[in-house]
């Protein structure tokens, strides 16, 4: 009995209302001791990362999250048998004891921000001014010029992540100020200036939103994207490292070993 | 089943743009059909060698700017970084990768490029 | 990259991908199973807004190769 893992929460009680999961099969809880896994049963082998399988997925972690503090589970989590269910909470229950009490009452929010890259990098370059380039002789050899490139690339690139690093600490003043924990991560792409997930309490998501409104009109060549409330997928953290498969035909070259955020403030990636 | 998150942005296509050159370079799991399996472990070991060679050149423009390094060494420097630039560019080539493919993240180091 | 004529749901869609693909509960070992016997990879954002109709038919049919979407 295959079965389809959507997240942890914390109660071992049945799901009170009915809740569709993959295949339109039942989502139901296997409880052990105070928390349970929320699975449904599985019959069709799952081929592809399809749009219908990422939205269904999401959609049930979502109801989870109306009614109970859940910890998501990745995209595609699928064990053998409850047994095998019962023994994965059992390895890993201190870890979702800590997790369910750390996340109780918060949800996730997710703030991105796009630059204009080349704009900035132009006037770095104008600042940088052009009295570098004219200094060059013109018996210099191909490779010292390389270098000597190389090097104004350096100088530009550290100047624009300078820059970066100074509008993210201004929006993060306003934004820090009403989440329990943060996750920031700078120039993702050259474009993608910001991209932040923040664990806000639900009595702080209204005060969050005005915050977030507030930076967003702060500069109007800056584009945002604001989304939310989601299940804290970013917050979760296991310490418990992964078991490296054996005997499996299926080969897994890097079994990742995830660093989360703990659930005090994160620094910024 | 209707979802509650929402996702508000005045420029959603921008934003897909963006996040689609955020593909891992590392897979999670490595697609094992033959067809594939050479092109995902070429990316794989073109990732780790462009590592090695970005590490490289950073280092250098850090002992240039430190003013570390004669002028001959610059000079050295130099030849050794473009033949590397060119053989990676070559390699890229062959295989039909692109730099955005061989982007990995580092964690706490940030993106490699 | 072919323009596809990307909607506004789609950055829902890349949102939602962001998290479920590599966050949350992570767990490995013997007991978590991939139901397919070829491993999955995450194709990009190209294949994932083929209809379910043209997912049904691609099963049982050969993967396209990853980079292919990448042109």
């Amino acid at each position: 009995m295959k079965l389809y893992l959507y997240g942890i929460i914390d109660s071992s009680s049945m799901i009170p209302e009915p809740i569709c999961g993959l295949e339109a099969s039942s989502v139901y809880n296997i409880p052990y001791c105070d928390i349970g896994a929320v699975v449904s049963e599985i019959n069709q082998p799952v081929q592809a990362v399809s749009k219908r399988l990422v939205l269904e997925h999401e959609a049930v972690t979502e109801k989870l999250m109306e009614k109970f503090t859940v910890l998501p589970f990745r995209l595609l989590t699928i064990l053998d048998g409850r047994e095998n269910v019962l023994s994965m909470m059992g390895d890993y229950y201190g870890d979702f004891r800590g997790n369910l009490d750390g996340l109780r009452g918060k949800v996730e929010f997710g703030i991105k921000v796009i630059w204009p890259a080349d704009k900035v990098k132009s006037r770095i370059i104008d600042a940088c001014g052009t009295k570098n380039r004219n200094a060059h002789l013109l018996d210099d050899s191909v490779e010292r010029r390389f270098v000597r490139e190389k090097f104004e690339e350096h100088k530009i690139d550290r100047a624009l992540r300078e820059k970066a690093d100074g509008y993210i600490h201004a929006m993060d003043v306003f934004l820090g100020k009403f989440a329990a924990a943060k996750r920031l991560e700078t120039l993702r792409t050259e474009n993608l200036l910001l991209s932040a997930v923040y664990l806000v309490t639900k009595d702080n998501q209204d005060n969050f939103r005005e915050a977030f409104e507030h930076i967003r009109t702060a500069r109007k060549d800056f584009k945002y994207l604001f989304s939310g409330p989601w299940p804290p997928y970013h917050f979760v953290t296991l310490r418990r490292k992964s078991q490296p498969r054996r005997n499996s035909g299926q080969t897994a070259i890097f079994d990742k070993v995830i660093l989360q955020p703990t659930l005090v403030e994160a620094d910024r990636t | 089943m209707t979802m509650n998150s929402i996702v508000e942005t005045d420029f959603p296509e921008t934003f897909v743009e963006e996040m689609e050159k955020l593909q891992e370079a590392l897979p999670q799991r490595i697609d094992a059909n033959p067809n594939n399996v050479e092109k995902g472990l070429a990316k794989l070991v073109l990732t780790l060698v462009e590592l090695v060679r970005k590490l490289l050149e950073k280092q250098a423009m850090r002992r240039i700017e430190a003013g570390s390094l004669s002028d001959e060494q610059i000079e050295r420097v130099g030849e050794t970084l473009m033949k590397l630039e060119t053989k990676m560019h070559e390699l890229k080539e062959v295989f039909g990768l692109k730099d955005e493919e061989l982007n990995i993240n580092l964690g706490p180091l940030g993106d490699l490029m | 990259m072919d323009n596809i004529g990307l909607k506004s749901g789609d950055v829902t869609l890349v949102e939602i991908l962001d998290r479920v693909l590599d966050k949350g509960v992570i767990i490995a070992g013997d007991i978590v199973i991939s139901v397919a016997d070829v491993d999955l990879i995450y194709l990009g954002l190209k294949v994932l807004l083929s209809s379910v109709e043209t997912m049904e038919h691609l099963r049982g049919a050969p993967f396209p190769s990853p980079m292919q979407e990448a042109t």
